[in-house]
């Protein structure tokens, strides 16, 4: 098992879906949500995501398919 | 003794020691520094200030640092320099730059971060200094790094141009090419801090690292007699630069070194990649990650997810600035104007800073009779290949006098042809 800390951003149309909880069921990944806030056209979530990395992966790319942007909180490392 | 308080989310707002974490570990939000501000004010004066060396560390009660300093001790204090041939091109009355392209010892103001990030690692405890670069950090880290005696890891893209990658190996890190691409460095990155105890800079050192950007700021209110200017235009890639000469601003502002802050701050970015100046344009609260155009010749802002992003935009906000973003084509310009006007060659960000610079001129976002500063953040020196076939050409002669004057009189240029009478000057002196 291990943890990834993620910050997603929502485009507008997936706001309203349960996104996350469908993904946690489908490939087993514990979810735990630390900071959230939704504007009028984009949300944006940060969580830690617990799971197999195989699983995590998956649940982590199955997100970028629908659209979702997923980011290290830490933001990008390289400068 | 420092006068460091502790570190604090700057989302929930809860306190920690002083310690190696770079987010809360409740909210994941980012950890800010706090200082003892009455406790400086009552030891540091101006006057202390300037009769200290010319570098970063004549600030030393302001930046995080328990000890002496151990890196950088010639790093900063760099020129401010009055551009008037530049004010006239652009129809304003006071501007000024602010000169990083000068600093000692790699050139950009990565050599600040470095400075503080590095003292502090080693006041940690941490014998390894590391980073994930694609120039400047990489060449800071691998310089400053050196003279601290830390052994250090430097992680690239291993497609990156072996050009970036010479000036960082002269230095001898231990520079390791991640067969991937920049999401792929990032990921390991921030896997490998959680495993080994390094410091790296702009990891688990980042809320340290940052608060050196703060001495740019510093020194350009002290270069300006102890006031802050009417505006600041800062390049932004994380973003902490800008926040932190905000920051540094207002703690001149709590100590009493100047009485009123009307200072406003503007982003400056690439429109390849500017996730800040876009969420400042459309007044959103949540900026948005983007993938940079890989082609883009501003590769040193390129951060599509800035760590420092809403503290930048809170900055721009507070002070009521604003942001903009700049073509390839205009940064050309921009770099080419600043070395033709008042002889400062610039990277590519610091194109971006003077064309968006320019640009918020023309808007009217900042005032023609304002005072302005621009930051200059890095040498063109690093990025020359940018301006490659963008110059003008040299003269090309064969080596004779007939030739010489033939390409002569083609230049129509009046600096360049004042050279002639000379002859007659050289005769008397052979009297």
């Amino acid at each position: 098992m291990m943890n990834k800390r993620v910050r997603l951003t929502f485009p507008q149309h997936l706001i309203k879906e349960p996104v996350i909880f469908t993904m946690a069921k489908k490939y087993d990944v514990m979810p735990n949500i630390r900071r959230a806030r939704v504007t009028e056209t984009v949300g944006e979530m940060v969580l830690e995501l617990q799971g197999t990395e195989e699983n995590l992966a998956k649940g982590i790319q199955s997100l970028r398919d629908q659209g979702i942007n997923v980011e290290l909180v830490e933001g990008d490392i390289i400068e | 003794m420092g006068y460091v308080k502790g570190m604090k989310c700057i989302e929930c707002g809860r306190e920690y020691s002083i310690s190696p974490i770079y987010v809360c570990e409740f909210c994941f939000g980012p950890v800010d520094i706090v200082y003892d501000y009455k406790g400086i004010k009552k030891v540091l004066t101006k006057k202390k200030i300037e009769k200290r060396g010319g570098n970063l560390w004549r600030y030393r009660e302001l930046l995080p640092i328990d000890g002496d300093p151990q890196a950088g001790l010639n790093s900063g204090f760099t020129p401010l320099l009055k551009a008037d041939k530049l004010a006239r091109e652009l129809g304003v009355t006071a501007l000024f730059i602010k000169d990083d392209s000068a600093i000692h010892p790699s050139l950009s103001f990565k050599d600040r971060v470095v400075a503080v990030a590095l003292t502090k690692a080693k006041e940690f405890g941490f014998d390894t200094a590391a980073c994930a670069s694609t120039g400047n950090l990489a060449h800071s880290v691998s310089a400053q790094g050196a003279r601290a005696g830390l052994t250090r890891f430097i992680f690239i893209p291993a497609s990156l141009e072996q050009t970036k990658i010479v000036a960082s190996l002269a230095y001898e890190p231990n520079l390791i090419a991640v067969d991937g691409n920049y999401d792929d460095v990032n990921r390991l990155c921030s896997e490998i801090v959680s495993r080994y105890k390094w410091a790296f800079v702009n990891i688990n050192i980042r809320p340290f690292y940052s608060e050196g950007s703060k001495t740019h700021g510093f020194e350009i209110v002290e270069q300006l007699g102890w006031n802050a200017p009417d505006n600041v235009v800062v390049p932004c890639a994380s973003g902490s630069l800008l926040s932190k000469i905000w920051k540094g601003f207002n703690e001149f502002r709590n100590i009493g070194f100047i009485k009123e802050l009307k200072s406003k701050v503007f982003a400056a970015q690439a429109t390849a990649c500017c996730p800040i100046s876009t969420a400042i344009k459309q007044d959103s609260d949540i900026i948005r990650p983007v993938k940079p155009d890989p082609h883009t010749i501003s590769k040193s802002l390129a951060i599509g997810n800035p760590a420092e992003g809403y503290e930048a935009l809170n900055a721009v906000k507070a002070s009521g600035g604003y942001g903009d973003d700049v073509s390839d084509g205009e940064i050309i310009d921009a770099m080419k104007l600043l070395a033709r006007t008042e002889g400062i060659f610039t990277e590519t960000a610091g194109g971006v800073t003077l064309a968006v610079t320019r640009k918020l001129i023309e808007n009217g976002k900042i005032g023609r009779d304002e005072v302005t500063v621009i930051c200059i953040t890095g040498n063109g020196l690093k990025t020359q290949e940018a301006l490659y076939s963008k110059t003008a050409s040299p003269h090309y002669i064969k080596p004779t006098m007939a030739s010489f004057e033939e390409m002569l009189g083609e230049i129509k240029d009046g600096d360049a042809v004042s050279i002639i009478p000379a002859v007659a000057g050289d005769k008397k002196r052979r009297r």
